[in-house]
């Protein structure tokens, strides 16, 4: 019986080795990359501990040194501000608005609510590229083709019906007595909203807001189709353009991924216990 | 307050303004949409029918009926790509679906380092599908890639392989590269699920002499329907909609090989700007996903919310 508890914690302990590679493997080694020089990359046999440190790659992606391919290169600092500013802006509408719905479905009953709650999951499900030749047309049509407010109001329609439902669930997890002795000690109802409950939603506040940037951060077909002019786009299309460019060593394209990617990683990482929360019981319960 | 409202008028002026952000983001553009598929879009023409909304003139162009539909329902690269995204969504769903299974029963299990596990779930799926694209070319690229350089190292091939010469080969990347992106939301979801069965069920199931995959098959999984059902809808919708890997590891090739529906109606839409076509392609897409919710719907909020 102990050799086997023994055998069994190994064959354990090798299948968590295995997912960690997995799950990370990837990802690191697009850190590597992007410290090593492409010579390095191509050499056979293949050292996985870089022979060589740079940084030029970062360098090169920052415009801190003219080189050949400067520029797509010089674009990723303009489309990272792009980047958060939409990704900000969506954020606080999002949670604005939709907070406020998150809490009159998990408390209230009204007119159209199971219709307007069925809407929501089909618009949750629905895909998000049929709309764009919609918004291309109305965007154009109001004049805000290439600009960040278009990418706004078009990433709304992705992150909306996902911040009303995150939100529904987290308040149904706040115990309706808090908004019950909040009326009764004289507070309007919505002032029982607004002091009472939403000063101890933190968490919810915090999931759907860090999920709906890191979708906005992450986005990328609706940018690349409605802000093609340079200079108005975020980061994701100007990494795809980049790893287009036969020009541009792969090691200088993986800096600019890494640079990319880290934000959100970290953001993730950050409030991982909340969006994990918020994220499951969102999903879990419809 | 001057206006006193009846709770139900009060709640309704809480979900208003989000109602109408969705009826302006979505709905309409929904239903514009819609529309251009039934008429002769030409981006270049700036007359023509219109309708005035807030002083926006939103042009209409003219309409062919069925025309559009009947184009690519003669296709025959439509029909490919619908079968090769039948093909996509059933690899996907299967791989995401076992391995996001499969990571999660080792994750539950108790071993030094478990909430650090956790959070490195979150990694591949907190990057921008452009990244995951990225970094798995750093892998798999015939020159460069980094799996081409350990076989190589360990004596195993003598040629690098090219992952995406093959048409077959490349599809079947693609789906293991998503899946790699999407199982460990899967994961999260399972773990979720595991941990709400009362721990005296395994008790009582290792009384009774159950070994471990007994205790799988009859304790863990009946308890573990709900989020398996979630997780597969979830994976086939997210199976139908994939574009931005394709876009990014092999642009539909090679020889439309990998050429999904989604990315079918995307080039048509807005690589060759045939805005007619590419919505009634796009059109039949929304229509799969609607089935799906409709599956989602019966399965899922029909039998676990009957009393809200």
């Amino acid at each position: 019986m102990a050799r086997r508890r023994v055998g069994s914690r190994l064959v354990l302990y090798g299948l968590v080795a295995g997912i960690t590679l997995w799950l990370i493997g990837p990802f690191v080694w697009l850190f590597v990359t992007s410290i090593s020089y492409q010579r390095n990359l191509l050499a056979r046999p293949l050292s996985l501990i870089p022979p060589e440190v740079t940084f030029d790659n970062y360098r090169m992606v920052l415009g801190l040194v003219r080189f050949h391919a400067e520029g797509q290169a010089s674009k990723i600092i303009p489309a990272m501000v792009n980047s958060v500013v939409v990704g900000g802006l969506v954020t606080v509408l999002n949670l604005v608005i939709g907070t406020t719905a998150g809490y009159a479905y998990a408390r209230y009953r009204f007119p159209f609510k199971t219709f307007s709650l069925f809407a929501l999951l089909f618009t949750r499900m629905l895909p998000t590229v049929v709309l764009i030749p919609a918004f291309f047309l109305m965007l154009r049509a109001m004049g805000l083709q290439n600009t960040l407010s278009g990418l706004i109001v078009a990433y709304c329609s992705f992150t909306l019906p996902f911040t009303v439902w995150i939100m529904k669930a987290y308040f149904e997890t706040v115990p309706a007595e808090l908004d019950k002795s909040a009326l009764v000690d004289g507070c309007n109802r919505l002032q029982a909203y607004y002091r009472v409950v939403l000063p101890v939603s933190g968490p919810g506040l915090v999931a759907a807001g860090a999920f709906t940037f890191m979708l906005c951060w992450n986005e990328f077909i609706v940018a690349q189709v409605l802000n093609t002019k340079p200079g108005t786009t975020t980061l994701p299309p100007v990494i795809a353009g980049m790893n287009g460019q036969i020009n541009i060593d792969y090691s200088v394209i993986a800096a600019s991924g890494f640079l990319g990617a880290l934000p959100a990683v970290l953001l993730v990482l950050f409030f991982q216990k909340y969006m994990v929360q918020g994220l499951t019981a969102g999903s879990i319960k419809g | 307050m001057p206006l006193r409202l009846s709770e139900g008028w009060f709640a309704f002026a809480l979900v208003l303004p989000a109602l109408l952000g969705i009826f302006v983001v979505v709905l309409f553009p929904l239903a514009y949409s819609l529309w251009l598929s039934f008429t002769d879009v030409n981006l270049l023409r700036a007359t023509g029918p219109a309708i005035e909304l807030f002083g926006v003139r939103v042009p209409l162009f003219r309409w062919v009926g069925l025309q559009n539909y009947a184009r690519i329902f003669d296709d025959p690269l439509y029909w490919s790509s619908l079968w090769r995204t039948l093909y996509f969504v059933g690899a996907f769903v299967l791989e995401a679906t076992l391995m996001g299974l499969g990571m999660a029963l080792v994750l539950n299990e108790r071993f030094a380092g478990r909430p650090l596990m956790r959070s490195l779930l979150l990694i591949p799926w907190s990057l921008s599908r452009v990244v995951v694209g990225l970094l798995w070319v750093g892998i798999l690229d015939f020159e460069f890639g980094a799996l081409n350089g350990l076989l190589h190292n360990w004596g195993l091939i003598d040629r690098s392989i090219a992952f995406f010469k093959e048409g077959f080969t490349a599809l079947n990347v693609l789906v293991s590269v998503y899946m790699w992106n999407q199982a460990p939301f899967a994961t999260l979801l399972f773990l979720a699920g595991m941990q709400s069965v009362p721990e005296d069920l395994y008790s009582a199931a290792e009384v009774d002499g159950a070994g471990y995959w007994q205790r799988f098959r009859f304790v863990t999984l009946p308890a573990l329907r709900p989020i398996l059902f979630l997780v597969l809808v979830l994976a086939t919708v997210n199976g139908f909609l994939m574009l931005d890997l394709i876009y990014v590891l092999t642009m539909g090739g090679p020889a439309n090989e990998t050429t999904t529906i989604s990315w079918l109606g995307f080039q048509t839409a807005f690589a060759f700007f045939k805005f007619g076509p590419g919505t009634a392609i796009l059109y039949t897409l929304t229509a799969l996903c609607l089935l799906v919710t409709i599956v989602y719907q019966r399965l899922i909020l029909g039998r676990f919310e009957p009393e809200r």
